[in-house]
């Protein structure tokens, strides 16, 4: 009976089967004298080598130039404010619930009067706290929010050296204020 | 019998609607007016079902299912086309109105309208135009009012005004316009108010407690409990997250509380999370006070080793911690802490329990009785849940009468409550002083205790003639029992309710010769006794003395060492009393959860946990054993459960550090051997290493959020969540997903039921009992003994009113009684200021008008001084202190105090 189990090396090299037809085989014939001179094949190599000198360069420099995003891309959080200035979050729970990673967590408080321009809506989150040690960014907090308060922007989670910087609180994660900080916000805004 | 619904047969109770029909074999049909402890109006039209002639009819005909009694062979379908429209077509003219403001709506995750709106299909609104909107008003601390959320069901009158017996929530105007509310803005005086919040089918009325740190159900870690307040044990739903308790929520039991819990049950929780509470062991006397649990060791091994030990238990302890201070002390040096006059009450209570002459009511069956005496408690206010079975009692017995001469079925509840108008079942109360109880009542008679008991004799003499010497009886009281006694003996289900709160032991006695008269064949006769705690039936039952003779075990220079259980021993005793007794003990060892004044007199304090970070189990005053199961982790701190601490003294004492971890049933399992009385008890819960398909049961709904983030601010590293191996529940969520047994059911939810109506999925039909049976057991089993065994034939002499000695008595609070209830803001600001009141007559005798101060003394005790009040309708003789709130002090009720006005 046949069996498609290799026994040894040899055996399992003959099986394997390439994976596309670009596979050259290798030339094993023994070196002549021009082969033997190296020139040819340096002068080959080189004129690769310069020819990119001519050509556009595929890499950019980061980070004084930034690469253009996609439009779905998704990196940290942003809490959002209104054009007021006012946070929009109301706690209501919702991107903790539909978070995958349940790496959300917030507790909600109630506004009290003369804090009107402070949170649009009678709730807000005293709390709010993301894990982003755990966070997979899905982006389903952003889908799940019926506020328009959270969202992915365009900015990397940046490293650390300890664990805890990665818990993020609400000072790390709402945008600054449009009415008193316009260029901050504007740069936390991006393209959205 | 059999109907078909969708073509399918099903078997259903006869008697029932078909909405009721519909649930209780597990079908989704919406509604929003019908409620299980209410009936039906027919108010909403959401309930729509299409019923059909015959198997050949396939026209058919909408009614409301709410509205139709099932019948024999009936064919109905809840899918047809029509019907499905037209519920959703309801439904969207229900929401035009409606702020779809969810995310900041309380009710958010756990309303009613979300998922009807979601079963009946509704998704789009088609409506364009401005909504309506109303002024919301201030309700007072406990209910929060948004009036704009209303669909206008009318279950909100119709619990607060029918049901409750409050008058000062209404309905107001008209059309689309109609207003739910009070006429102006004030605190709602019902005190069951806070049932609104599971009554409304969406966010219009609150918890307004819950709003200081709202936790959307979902998130929320649930245990089932049982409420500390009061000696009706009602069936609650302890909530926690961040490790605060957050609410307490109705836990349906068919058998107590059914859908209902006092405001006193309800928001009484805060002092678990309050800035009062003992978090770490302290022994006092030495350089650092504050320690760790070697050195607590270290320095208690001497104390428990070496002298003699003294154990106080506790009415508001668990069993199973006032059992393992039995257990660390021994029998003989274990005592009751209250004092010998309550301790003697409540025996006298439990003898005549126990003797099978009479059968302990529970409160459904004090819901389903015909006719109901009370005599001699305050129920109103020591046992409010009590009342309410009371007042159904009431208005379920006018109606059932009603219902028999026409044919209406009593769920039908407008045209029963048309037809019984003004009609009442029958009620007597004979109190001390009037309560809102006297409104319903047939009679109600004020008088002092002894005379109370002499009114009751004079009953018992009138339904058995001749076993009393019933001839001191005043022609008036004869007349009254005549009146009373005609109207029980036509009864078949009457009950009798008496207590401790008016401390005379003849009040209880009488009240059993009545309830052991009527209980002759062909009638079932209840009787119930309201005690002051929630585990004074336990306590009691363990049959220890009470704590005066504590005193005269302990020798001067006896060198003994007290251990006393969370209790505060000077709220049930005499000042002078305890520091006699402590001052005898070298050391002191109180365990307690919050400090107080007998934690101050501790040498060594130990955190005590409360109901929300312990497992235990109590006794109602039914006779009814229930456990309660922690919800609080307790892993980062000290707080341990007395039985735990008490095990680990046992250990010390016994030398025998075997690392040996206890579980409280096996606490459960030693006590019912050691006592017979306790025999059952085991049966309370499973085991602690009880599973389900190996699978234990969570805590946490499957929504739970946050789980990896939650501690993450403490710790980044997620330790294990919290396991504590006392119960078959999980601190997780995880674990089996299906209905649990009736014992462990942590919250309710079913598919596509997020709020408190998902109970129907745990019931065998609405109303009924839970699948499996209600929890708990009751441990007072009734035995078939001829009535003559028990009867109890000293009349009292009639109570003679002395101008130097008047009879002190307490005056409990419905809201503000409760040593631990107190600790709510909202309730304490509700609750009465300290008051001496007395009768007009009275204070015309001692010459003092409102506002005047009273000093009152008791035979060298100085009890101080308090402001008079005067209450018409209270009898002459007595003087009424207000007790059980967070301030007041141990005062020897029941006995006769002088009173002097202060100049």
């Amino acid at each position: 009976m046949q069996t498609l189990i290799p026994h040894n090396a040899d055996e399992s090299r003959r099986m394997m089967q390439s994976l596309t037809n670009r596979a050259k085989p290798v030339d094993r014939r023994p070196m002549n004298f021009v082969d033997r001179l190296y020139l040819p094949a340096v002068l080959k190599g080189m004129s690769i080598t310069f020819g990119h000198i001519f050509k556009k360069p595929p890499t950019i420099k980061y980070p004084e130039q930034t690469r253009e995003f996609s439009p779905v891309f998704r990196g940290l959080h942003v809490l959002n404010r209104d054009e007021e200035g006012r946070e929009r979050c109301t706690a209501c729970g919702l991107c903790a619930v539909a978070c995958p990673a349940e790496a959300i967590t917030m507790e909600a408080a109630e506004r009290e009067p003369g804090e009107e321009n402070l949170y649009r809506e009678e709730k807000y989150a005293a709390r709010y706290e993301i894990n982003m040690l755990r966070c997979i960014f899905c982006g389903l907090c952003e889908e799940a929010c019926p506020k328009d308060a959270i969202y992915l922007s365009e900015t990397f989670a940046p490293s650390n050296f300890a664990r805890k910087g990665f818990i993020y609180g609400k000072k790390d994660l709402l945008i600054p204020n449009p009415v008193t900080q316009p260029e901050e916000y504007a740069k936390a805004k991006g393209k959205r | 019998m059999v109907i078909h619904i969708d073509n399918k047969e099903y078997n259903i109770k006869s008697g029932k609607n078909l909405l009721e029909a519909c649930l209780s074999v597990g079908l989704d049909l919406p509604y929003f007016c019908w409620h299980p402890a209410m009936g039906s109006v027919g108010a909403c039209r959401q309930c729509a079902v299409k019923v059909y002639k015959d198997e050949n009819d396939t026209k058919g005909r909408l009614v409301m299912s709410c509205m139709e009694g099932v019948k024999d062979g009936l064919y109905l379908s809840i899918e047809d086309k029509t019907a499905k429209e037209f519920r959703e077509q309801v439904i969207e003219w229900l929401m035009t109105n409606h702020p779809h403001d969810c995310p900041v709506c309380d009710e958010g995750g756990a309303c009613h309208l979300q998922d009807m709106t979601v079963m009946t299909g509704h998704d789009y609104r088609r409506f364009k135009y401005k909504k309506r909107t109303y002024t919301n008003q201030y309700l007072g601390p406990l209910i929060h009012h948004e009036m704009n959320r209303c669909i206008q069901c009318y279950r909100c009158v119709r619990y607060y005004r029918d049901y409750a017996g409050g008058d000062d929530l209404n309905v107001f105007a008209a059309h689309n316009h109609v207003y739910f509310g009070r006429e102006k803005d004030g605190v709602l005086q019902s005190p069951f108010s806070g049932n609104l919040s599971e009554v409304c089918p969406t966010g219009v009325f609150t918890d307004k407690t819950l709003k200081e740190h709202y936790t959307r159900k979902w998130d929320l870690t649930m245990s089932p409990s049982v409420c500390n307040h009061c000696s009706v044990g009602c069936n609650t739903i302890a909530a926690e997250r961040y490790g605060e308790l957050r609410c307490i929520l109705n836990r349906y039991n068919g058998d107590v509380n059914g859908y209902f819990l006092c405001d006193r049950g309800r928001f009484g929780y805060e002092f678990v999370n309050s800035e009062n509470r003992i978090k770490r062991v302290i022994i006092r006397n030495r350089a650092g006070e504050a320690s760790t649990e070697e050195e607590l060791m270290q320095h208690l091994q001497p104390l428990v080793s070496m002298s003699k030990i003294i154990g106080i238990g506790s009415p508001r302890a668990s069993l199973e911690s006032n059992f393992a201070l039995m257990q660390l002390v021994g029998k003989q040096n274990f005592y009751q802490g209250i004092s010998e006059d309550e301790a003697h009450l409540n025996r006298v209570c439990i003898d005549v329990l126990q003797s099978g002459s009479v059968h302990s009511a529970s409160l459904k069956e004090i819901e389903q009785a015909d006719a109901v005496l009370v005599v001699g408690e305050d129920i109103w206010n020591t046992a409010p849940m009590m009342a309410l079975a009371v007042r159904q009692a009431v208005v379920k017995t006018a109606g059932a009468e009603a219902s028999q001469h026409v044919q209406i079925p009593v769920w039908l509840d407008s045209a029963i409550k048309e037809l019984a108008q003004e009609d009442k079942g029958f009620l007597a109360v004979l109190n001390v002083s009037a309560s809102p109880l006297d409104e319903l009542a047939t009679h109600a008679w004020h008088a002092t205790p002894d005379d109370l008991s002499r009114a009751a004799f004079a009953i018992a003499a009138y339904l058995q003639p001749g076993k009393l010497q019933a001839d001191n009886f005043s022609e008036e009281l004869t007349n009254q029992a005549k009146a009373i006694g005609e109207a029980l003996k036509q009864a078949k289900n009457p009950v009798i309710i008496t207590g401790v709160s008016s401390y005379n032991d003849n009040v209880i006695k009488a009240a059993f010769d009545i309830a052991a008269s009527l209980n002759t064949a062909g009638r079932k006769t209840g009787m119930a006794c309201v005690m002051t705690e929630c585990n004074s039936m336990g306590l009691a039952l363990m049959d220890a003395p009470a704590f005066n003779h504590a005193m005269d075990s302990v020798r001067p220079n006896g060198h003994a060492t007290a251990v006393i259980l969370e209790n505060d021993l000077y709220r049930h005793l005499t000042p002078n009393l305890v520091d006699n007794f402590l001052n005898k003990c070298d050391h002191i060892i109180v365990l307690d959860s919050l400090h107080n004044s007998t934690t101050e007199k501790a040498s060594v304090l130990l955190p005590a946990a409360t109901f929300a970070e312990g497992d235990g189990t109590l006794v109602n005053n039914e006779g009814r054993a229930q456990r309660f199961f922690q919800v609080i982790p307790n892993a980062d701190t000290q707080v341990k459960e007395s039985w735990q601490w008490l095990w680990k003294m046992q250990m010390l004492r016994s030398q025998k550090v075997n690392g040996h971890v206890l579980h409280p049933d096996e606490l459960l399992q030693k006590m019912e051997t050691d006592m017979p009385q306790f025999k059952g008890i085991t049966s309370v819960s499973p085991g602690h290493d009880y599973t389900i398909h190996g699978e234990r049961i969570p805590r946490e709904p499957h929504r739970y959020s946050g789980r990896t983030a939650i501690q993450a601010n403490k710790n980044v590293s997620e330790p294990k969540p919290f396991y504590d191996g006392d119960s078959p529940l999980s601190f997780t969520m995880e674990g089996f997903k299906g209905v649990p047994p009736s014992w462990a059911v942590p919250f309710f939810w079913a598919p596509g039921w997020n709020s408190v109506q998902s109970v129907a999925k745990y019931q065998d039909e609405p109303n009924g009992s839970l699948k499996g049976g209600n929890p708990g057991v009751r441990l007072l089993q009734d035995k078939k003994k001829e009535n003559a065994d028990l009867f109890f034939k000293d009349v009292p002499e009639q109570f003679v009113i002395t101008k130097d000695k008047w009879l002190l008595l307490p005056k409990f609070h419905v809201l503000g009684s409760g040593e631990l209830s107190g600790y709510t803001k909202a309730l304490e600001v509700l609750s009465p200021e300290l008051f001496a009141i007395i009768s007009p007559k009275s204070a015309e005798a001692l010459n003092v008008k409102e506002g005047d101060m009273l000093q009152l003394t008791d035979a060298g005790i100085a009890y101080g001084s308090l402001p008079v009040k005067v209450l018409d309708n209270m009898c002459d003789g007595v003087v009424f202190v207000n007790a059980g709130s967070r301030g007041t002090v141990g005062m020897n009720w029941g006995t006769r105090i002088n009173l002097a006005k202060v100049n």
